[in-house]
């Protein structure tokens, strides 16, 4: 029996892309009981540790809670604002995922414009969150909407503008090109000669995927829960899941763009198709180290928000872009 | 194929309805912003992605959001009901849509499309830059359209920061009441 026939287009396609849905839903489920782990942890407490065990299966015990909860929606809602609003936000953080090489030849989509499509479709996630705001109806759902539009849309600059660096020494916009040019052990990555956009990239992917320090969208304390305050059952599990989705497809571009995506760190570690596990490590790396930042630092107030993203990062992109296009005309 | 075609068709035209028939200015947003996204996936089918990811990024992405805001900045909230009227002007309605109804089709028949099939446009970004710049023997008319933008960027940057811009002694009081 010939498997050829899965490898043709419309079949491939199909596979893929249901295939990164289940790695997106279940990142989703893990991740949340990552959260939960680290930061029972770094309170010097056990977290959950009655379902399974250490607690492992409590995502499948969270997911069934959400499944057979009922799904309010208040009665002066805008019923399908509010109701597309959490695919709205789904959507775009699963789809970049298609574009991203996890291991030699196993990217979905090579697209030769892949960052380009990364970027468009972040800008899409901004009006979920105004959808979900917009649609609840509810004057802390509108104010955190706004809160996190404004935000979004601000850190979106330093964002792109971080990426500049990459595809300048790179000399390509796909995924693929810039993994392979920094083959040949961790000294080649591009985390050293770029590292100031490589924070500025990790702040203000902080900040797209709406964490501590900057959750002031959320802002629990404030606002209650901002654009999310409404929902409840699998909608408010779809927010969620987008949340963690977005997280990890930010860790996921920062490893692609700065630290070498699937390559080993020395050469002799290569392990040919299941360099995936080195891709797969990497990320974890990060985003527990997003997962440490949510659990220790406080929340910035808007004004700071506004003043960290335009008055530092954008100068310090701008800078370091002259300084890699200066280098490299003169090299 | 078709299928596809046959959906982005129906995506794009009756979203595009949505919008004018719509009483809800923000349904109306967002229904352009569906349309936009029928758009973009036409310029997939023609095989020219880049074209179509700029057009999600722009139109999508930034033109939309800047209308909600819009939207939400300027209705006072005691009253935000975001009802619009639907106009009743029929016939310049009619003449108008008739009138550029005419010329889009005027063009499209004068020009000549034997040559061009889907997908033998440039797929490189590089030549894409290239163009754009006028360097390495393209026209440089895209050249100078470029500056232009980017003069008119600037002055839109410069014009955010005098419009946003604290006058002085602003924020003192609260300063002193808090003291």
């Amino acid at each position: 029996m010939s498997l050829d026939i899965l490898n043709h287009e419309p079949l491939r396609f199909l596979i893929s892309f249901a295939l990164i849905l289940f790695l997106v839903l279940n990142l989703a489920a893990i991740l949340t009981l990552a959260e939960r782990k680290v930061s029972a942890y770094i309170q010097l407490r056990y977290g959950p540790n009655r379902v399974g065990p250490r607690g492992l299966l409590q995502p499948a015990a969270d997911i069934f809670k959400l499944f057979t909860k009922e799904n309010v929606s208040p009665n002066r809602a805008d019923r399908w604002i509010f109701l597309a609003a959490p695919i709205a936000m789904f959507i775009p953080a699963a789809a970049v995922w298609l574009v991203i090489p996890f291991a030699p030849e196993a990217v979905v989509a090579d697209l030769n414009i892949a960052i380009v499509f990364f970027i468009a479709i972040t800008s899409i996630g901004a009006l979920g969150v105004i959808m979900a705001g917009y649609g609840s109806r509810s004057n802390f759902s509108l104010l955190g909407a706004l809160r996190g539009a404004a935000q979004m849309i601000s850190y979106e600059v330093p964002l792109i503008l971080s990426l500049l660096g990459v595809i300048l020494l790179a000399g390509s916009l796909s995924l693929v090109d810039i993994v392979n040019a920094q083959s040949g052990g961790f000294w080649h990555w591009y985390f050293l000669p770029q590292f100031p956009m490589f924070v500025v990239f990790y702040i203000a992917g902080l900040a797209e995927a709406r964490r501590v320090p900057f959750d002031l969208p959320e802002g629990e304390s404030e606002i209650s829960g901002g654009f999310m305050v409404e929902y409840s059952g699998m909608t408010w599990g779809l927010i969620q899941a987008s949340e963690f989705a977005s997280m990890g497809l930010i860790s996921a571009l920062h490893v692609t763009l700065f630290l070498g995506g699937w390559q080993p760190p020395v050469e002799f570690l290569d392990l040919g198709n299941f360099d995936w596990i080195w891709f797969g490590l990497k990320t974890a790396l990060i985003m527990f180290t997003f997962q440490w930042i949510r659990w220790t630092v406080p929340r910035l107030r808007m004004d700071q928000l506004m003043d960290f993203g335009w008055k530092i990062l954008v100068p310090i992109c701008l800078v370091w872009l002259l300084v890699t296009a200066g280098v490299m005309l003169i090299i | 194929m078709t299928v596809a075609f046959v959906f982005l068709t129906a995506m794009t035209l009756i979203s595009a309805l949505g919008v004018v028939l719509s009483r809800n200015v923000v349904h109306s947003a967002l229904l352009m912003s569906a349309s936009f996204l029928g758009v973009a996936g036409f310029f997939v089918m023609l095989n020219a992605p880049a074209l179509a990811a700029f057009q999600v990024l722009i139109y999508v992405g930034a033109v939309t959001v800047v209308i909600l805001f819009g939207i939400m900045f300027t209705q006072r909230p005691q009253v935000r009901r975001f009802r619009t009227i639907i106009q009743k002007q029929h016939w310049p309605g009619l003449f108008s849509a008739i009138g550029v109804g005419t010329f889009l089709a005027y063009i499209l028949i004068i020009q000549d499309w034997g040559y061009t099939k889907p997908g033998n446009g440039l797929q490189e970004p590089g030549s894409l830059g290239e163009i754009l710049l006028g360097v390495n023997g393209a026209p440089p008319i895209f050249g100078l359209l470029f500056e232009v933008i980017s003069v008119l960027l600037l002055v839109a940057v410069i014009a955010a920061i005098v419009v946003s811009r604290r006058k002085t002694g602003e924020g003192v009081d609260r300063q002193e009441v808090d003291g």
